[in-house]
């Protein structure tokens, strides 16, 4: 059950395309989006000793290398049968935040943003990190930069190298935390904190305060009603790092809450002869196509499932973002906690209330005295035999599971990314916006930005190796007759 | 002139890490100690973290395997390309779901927001084979490749060598 995912819609021609198959009288039937298959990774690290995952499976992406390297860090607490002690899990969460901050901060001004702060009807040329600085001043592209450039120094000086981390240990970290770096450490969070109070402000400002995007926001064409996934505490709050994964229902209610280990309970995964994907669904309900309700089995799991799935933040400034989050949405409580909002567009938000917490989270966890305990650094005694490591990537749960022979060499590897979850909610958003543009084979104009706003919510990883040259491939559009012969294409130019 | 020499791509992708495995054999071919002024890199990453890489640096050395389509690909072909190359192969250089901007894109915004850009870009791009499989081990085409790109780099920039 190999699952890795996926690279580029910027890699290859004929790759990272979305294609719409059509019915008899010409309106959609099924839609998707097509991503490669990076062949070969369960091969290629059977017969290599467990412990190297950290420093291999943070090479499978150049976007998420911290996510990788932290569930397969915990695979191997796992594995090893070795619980971390209070300073190591205060450490990698800290470490973990730091690399949120960063990912959602890009998320929202260089890909989801632009959308909202260009509009969605802009030339597709400018909807982009320059268009974003030309339209609300330098000065935010200098905060993102700088936002990003002290959280890239917090990533190096807690995991020990800049891009690919090399800290996690089993049971452990290689490293621990200095005064010194904990003083740093405290004024960037606080620094972190005010970037996301400003971003969030921006979005008030940008989005909020516009009708015509609240409407777009609360539209039919971008809402679908699914089952929700996300990680929380004991008390049911979002954590990044650690808890149970909880699903709560398109009714708002819980409907299971388990440890990682037990995912295969839980998820399986739908084939279709028309795509390569494997549309990951609850197994407990059931798959029953592509389609919203209770009785689906189709689960989602992004910032907004995240919030949709716990009972709120677990830091006081976020919790009140999500207060009014929800409260703005018009959503009602139900036995204390908020009804789920099913409008996809508003992941954008949901993504910069994480952003605040893990900002916050930061401060939490680096004023702890107890993170600068110098043992981080376990003794192993168990034999090893099987684990499963879990993290909350910003994509979606990230699984890891590994199998290993007595002297630890690796046997079985099966990775869940977290994109994948999303594939089927995907597809579900692509043909819905193409339903409403495409009517008895006519194609109205506007069918690809609709469409790009679509799958764009869902922040979809495709980068999970990284970039060939020449880097920039066209956004290709394929629609299929009801007999599969290709009857139109559509593209634009994307970086 | 501050230089940086990057080997971009992801060395456990087949061909995909040819820059990485380039930027390897210049590290050690070369003698870092008569070239202060020179860092030698590898990055698997794009966009916005790859031009944060660059910045402060005057002149910069890329390495990076190179795919565009079926028909014309010659696996461990080189290519000599410019910056502008690159700006010319995404005319609208529209940011999508990949989750970066392109590297021309994330300059041309470094240059807006008064960062020191590198002017002086020189890129080599091989041509390659197999990007989707898992393997360490480079296909024999573009395995040949590495160092004739390696020489290549050294004679253009003159370094001295060990």
């Amino acid at each position: 059950m190999e699952r890795i995912t996926i690279d580029p819609i910027t890699r290859l021609e004929g790759h990272g395309k979305i294609e719409i198959f059509l019915d008899k009288n010409g309106n959609v039937e099924n839609a998707y989006l097509q991503i490669p298959e990076l062949r070969g990774f369960e091969q290629f690290s059977i017969g290599r000793p467990a412990e190297e995952m950290p420093r291999i499976t943070n090479r499978i992406c150049g976007v998420c290398p911290e996510a990788h390297h932290m569930a397969a860090t915990k695979a191997l607490d796992a594995l090893f049968d070795v619980e971390p002690s209070s300073a190591v899990k205060k450490l990698r969460e800290l470490f973990y935040c730091s690399f949120y901050v960063t990912d959602h901060t890009v998320h929202f001004y260089a890909l989801g943003g632009p959308d909202f702060v260009l509009g969605p009807d802009s030339d597709p040329a400018e909807r982009n990190i320059l268009g974003v600085i030309h339209k609300v001043g330098v000065d935010i592209g200098i905060q993102v930069i700088e936002c990003r450039k002290r959280n890239h120094e917090v990533i190096k000086m807690l995991g020990g190298r800049g891009i690919h981390p090399v800290a996690g240990l089993p049971g452990g970290w290689s490293k621990s935390m200095t005064k010194d770096e904990q003083k740093i450490i405290l004024e960037y969070a606080q620094q972190n904190v005010d970037f996301a109070l400003f971003s969030l402000k921006l979005f008030d400002d940008v989005v909020l305060a516009n009708q015509a995007y609240v409407d777009l926001i609360v539209s039919d064409a971008f809402t679908h009603e699914t089952y929700y996934m996300g990680t929380v505490d004991e008390k049911n709050l979002i954590n990044f790092y650690d808890g149970m994964i909880r699903v709560t229902g398109p009714d708002g209610k819980e409907f299971v809450q388990y440890p990682a280990n037990d995912y295969t309970q839980h998820i399986a995964e739908r084939v279709e002869p028309w795509s390569y994907l494997k549309f990951p669904y609850l197994k407990n309900i059931g798959w029953k196509g592509f389609v919203d309700g209770m009785d689906s089995g189709v689960y989602c799991a992004t910032p907004l499932s995240r919030l949709n799935a716990a009972d709120g933040m677990a830091t006081p400034k976020a919790q009140e973002h999500f207060d009014r989050f929800y409260e703005t949405l018009g959503s009602k409580k139900s036995d204390g906690r908020y009804l789920p909002i099913h409008h996809r567009l508003a992941t954008h938000w949901a993504r910069l209330i994480e952003l605040l917490y893990a900002a916050e989270r930061m401060q939490e966890l680096a004023k702890d005295p107890e993170i600068l305990d110098p043992n981080v650094r376990p003794i192993i005694t168990n034999t090893p035999t099987e684990g499963v490591g879990s993290v909350e990537a910003p994509r979606g749960t990230l699984t890891h599971h590994y199998k290993t022979d007595e002297n630890g060499i690796l046997t079985d590897v099966n990775l869940i990314v977290g994109t994948t979850n999303n594939y089927a909610p995907i597809a579900m958003s692509i043909k819905k916006a193409a339903q409403g543009l495409i009517k008895n084979g006519k194609v109205t104009e506007g069918l690809l930005n609709t469409i790009e706003m679509a799958f764009r919510n869902y922040d979809p990883c495709m980068s999970c190796a990284t970039h060939s040259l020449p880097g920039q491939m066209p956004l290709e559009i394929q629609i299929h007759d009801a007999d599969g012969n290709l009857i139109d294409t559509l593209s634009q130019y994307i970086d | 002139m501050k230089t940086i020499i990057i080997g971009l791509g992801n060395p456990i992708l087949t061909d995909d890490g040819v820059g990485v495995k380039v930027a390897q054999l210049l590290e050690e071919t070369i003698d870092m100690d008569a070239h202060p002024d020179l860092t030698i890199t590898e990055a698997s990453v794009g966009g916005l973290r790859l031009m944060e890489t660059l910045l402060g640096y005057d002149r910069v050395v890329l390495i990076d395997a190179y795919y565009l389509n079926q028909q014309t690909n010659e696996p461990g072909k080189i290519h000599h390309l410019s910056l502008d190359d690159l700006r010319s192969v995404s005319p609208t250089q529209h940011s999508t779901s990949a989750h970066d901007t392109s590297l021309v894109t994330a300059l041309d915004a470094a240059d807006k927001m008064g960062y020191k850009v590198p002017r002086d870009f020189i890129i080599y791009a091989v041509e390659v084979e197999n990007i989707l499989e898992f393997s360490e081990t480079p296909t024999p085409a573009v395995a040949k490749a590495i160092p004739v790109v390696t020489s290549e780099i050294i004679a253009e920039l003159s370094l001295k060598t060990l």
